[in-house]
């Protein structure tokens, strides 16, 4: 696993004890007789962070996020929350937490009013229920039952139950799963809010583009493990940048040029055959630059064209993707 | 979704954070909220359960089944087994004591099978709802319906040419309320066995039926041998039905209704002592049993 040094905005929120993160994983194991969903898993979330899990199908992520809700106790490694073992949700750590879950855990029978109405009771600390319903935009379906929510209302509902309580860590367990792009992109903004207020927030999710716009440190699980960790910019810098071209028909790809930190890929495309240049060496800022000087002063010596050249930063779907296939080396 | 947040919105609270709003800079692990007494919450969550009993149709099947069993209990003979109180009317009383039995092995299997399938119970835990507070709820509701169908077949005990009220109506509603809290425990403790709301439905079945049946208020307990009465008496639905018929009768009969005397207030209590202390061993067990293997996820480790 690789540790990227954080950088960024969470960086400027208090410190306390344990460095002032809110949750803190240490070499989290968690085993069901001999299968080991998590191996290893280590992160911390400071107060108005956004730590972004991702990960394929039965990667690992949920049974990580139900051990520091406080469903499971680890089978080896320590979690913290506040300073203390989530197991059991103990007084201290529940009131100051809640969770959009995988599922929608919604009482069906009541009313979205009556569903407000008793987790407004029975908080702590609660916002007031039409400001929050408010915000979702179920202000107009404060009296139909849950039932006959679409998928994305009820999804709009768990976050607003989630939000009621003003917990200062949050955690997002897909929680735009079957939001229509409208709802996405509010359900981002509110998010942002709550991260701009100080809430440490754990977010999981499929959607890569959800994770690039909010994360400022994001990890992707595999098997149980952490294969790369790190802040945004770094992951992708990890992975380098991509000059691509058509391999020019009178250049066999034996004397195509080796061009100094990057290393190539001649692949079949459309009938065609595309040169792939991925600089991970040098100046980040600069080294696509320098990589496209090199192809365009060979093409000029050559006396060639570099043909529907595209030069493209990696994107976090690359990274994905990558480890996905279980072919990635450690980024970062 | 609303475009524009009102002031105190997560976003707006950015520009000017409240002292008690997250991230205000204290220590982390230094609880500042307290959460509302955990009576105020069951309370509440009593209130959401009895919203919801009335709605689920399958709740009121639970509460014709006790109005059922108390009247079958009536086609028995009507032999005198204590002065005033036939074996029929002594069955009737016993069937009281099985209402909380029904409602709660029943009602509370049932919806918890349910809602742990949807996840609604974890729903409640990740919002900061304490695991007493949450069987509290459900136990609460168990009680309140027992109690009302026992103030309807008490109704119906009145209203007949000889009827009567209960001696000592306290007794009678500690009966029930011992009842509601040992068969709700039950009914949770059903769930772990049950993949969905339907099979809880099949798998208490069995179980209910066998602690009506060995109640007393079907077959009298009467018509057994002594020992197999007494061994019989440890069984957790025996003891409501006894203390509904002391509570009616005012008559001491734990000890068995053959030659069972009056007792005046202090004397009954202290002769249905052994099966307060009874029900509260079963309610201890349980509750180890439920906090052991009740499970809040459906899925399976």
């Amino acid at each position: 696993m690789t540790t990227t040094e954080n950088t960024g905005q969470a960086q400027d929120t208090p410190r306390g004890g344990d460095g002032g993160a809110a949750v803190v994983v240490r070499d989290l194991h968690q085993r069901y007789g001999a299968f080991e969903a998590v191996r290893g898993v280590s992160f911390e979330i400071r107060p108005g962070e956004l730590f972004a899990l991702l990960g394929t199908n039965g990667a690992g992520k949920t049974t990580t996020i139900e051990t520091l809700e406080g469903f499971r106790r680890p089978s080896s490694g320590t979690v913290r929350v506040f300073g203390q073992d989530p197991y059991g949700q103990p007084a201290g750590v529940r009131e100051r937490t809640n969770a959009v879950l995988q599922g929608s855990g919604l009482l069906e029978d009541l009313s979205v009013q009556e569903t407000m109405s008793v987790a407004h009771d029975l908080a702590a600390d609660p916002r007031p229920v039409d400001e929050v319903l408010d915000l979702v935009g179920l202000v107009d379906k404060s009296g139909v039952a849950v039932r006959q929510l679409s998928g994305g209302q009820k999804r709009r509902l768990d976050l607003a139950l989630a939000l009621l309580t003003r917990p200062e860590v949050l955690y997002l367990d897909e929680p735009t799963t079957g939001m229509d792009a409208e709802g996405r992109i509010e359900t981002w903004r509110i998010i942002q809010g709550l991260k701009r207020e100080g809430t440490a927030v754990l977010l999981t999710t499929h959607y890569l583009e959800e994770a690039e716009r909010l994360a400022d440190r994001l990890a992707i699980m595999h098997r149980g493990e952490v294969r790369v960790e790190g802040v945004l910019q770094d992951v992708l810098a990890g992975w380098g940048d991509r000059v691509s071209f058509v391999v020019p028909d009178e250049v066999s790809t034996g004397d195509l040029p080796a061009v100094l930190g990057a290393e190539a890929v001649v692949e079949a495309h459309d009938q065609e055959l595309w040169a792939t240049y991925t600089v991970t060496e040098g100046d980040m800022a600069e080294r696509a630059h320098h990589a496209v000087a090199a192809l365009m002063a060979w093409a000029g010596d050559r006396g060639t064209v570099l043909r529907r050249l595209q030069v493209r930063g990696a994107s976090l779907e690359d990274v994905f993707l990558r480890v996905a296939d279980g072919a990635a080396d450690l980024v970062g | 979704m609303s475009t524009t947040p009102p002031p105190s919105t997560p976003t707006a609270a950015a520009a000017s954070p409240a002292p008690s709003g997250p991230g205000s800079g204290s220590a982390p692990g230094t609880p500042r909220r307290r959460a509302p007494r955990t009576a105020k919450q069951l309370l509440r969550l009593t209130r959401m359960e009895f919203t919801l009993f009335v709605r689920y149709k399958t709740a009121w099947m639970f509460l014709a089944l006790p109005v059922f069993f108390s009247f079958m209990a009536l086609q028995l003979p009507a032999d005198e087994v204590v002065p005033g109180f036939g074996m029929g009317e002594m069955a009737m009383l016993s069937s009281i004591g099985s209402i909380s039995l029904i409602l709660g092995m029943g009602h509370a299997s049932n919806v918890f099978t349910a809602r742990r399938e949807s996840l609604a119970l974890k729903r409640f835990r990740v919002s900061g709802v304490g695991q007493p507070v949450i069987f509290g709820g459900v136990i609460g509701v168990v009680a309140v319906f027992s109690l009302v169908i026992a103030l309807l077949i008490g109704g119906f005990i009145a209203a007949m040419p000889d009827g009567m009220l209960p001696r000592d109506p306290l007794m009678l509603v500690v009966a029930i309320l011992l009842g509601s809290v040992a068969f709700s425990l039950m009914g949770l403790l059903v769930t772990p066995l049950a993949r969905n709301a339907e099979s809880a439905q099949l798998a208490v079945m069995v179980p209910m039926m066998i602690l009506i049946f060995a109640s007393g208020g079907i077959i009298p307990l009467e018509a057994l041998p002594e020992g197999a009465r007494q061994l019989f008496s440890l069984i957790p639905s025996v003891p409501p039905g006894e203390l509904v018929q002391a509570a009616y009768t005012g008559y001491d009969v734990f000890g068995g209704a053959a030659g069972a005397e009056s007792k005046g207030y202090l004397g009954l209590w202290a002769a249905a002592l052994p099966s307060i202390g009874i029900m509260l061993a079963w309610i201890a067990v349980l509750a180890l049993a439920v906090r052991r293997f009740f499970r809040w996820d459906p899925r399976q480790p």
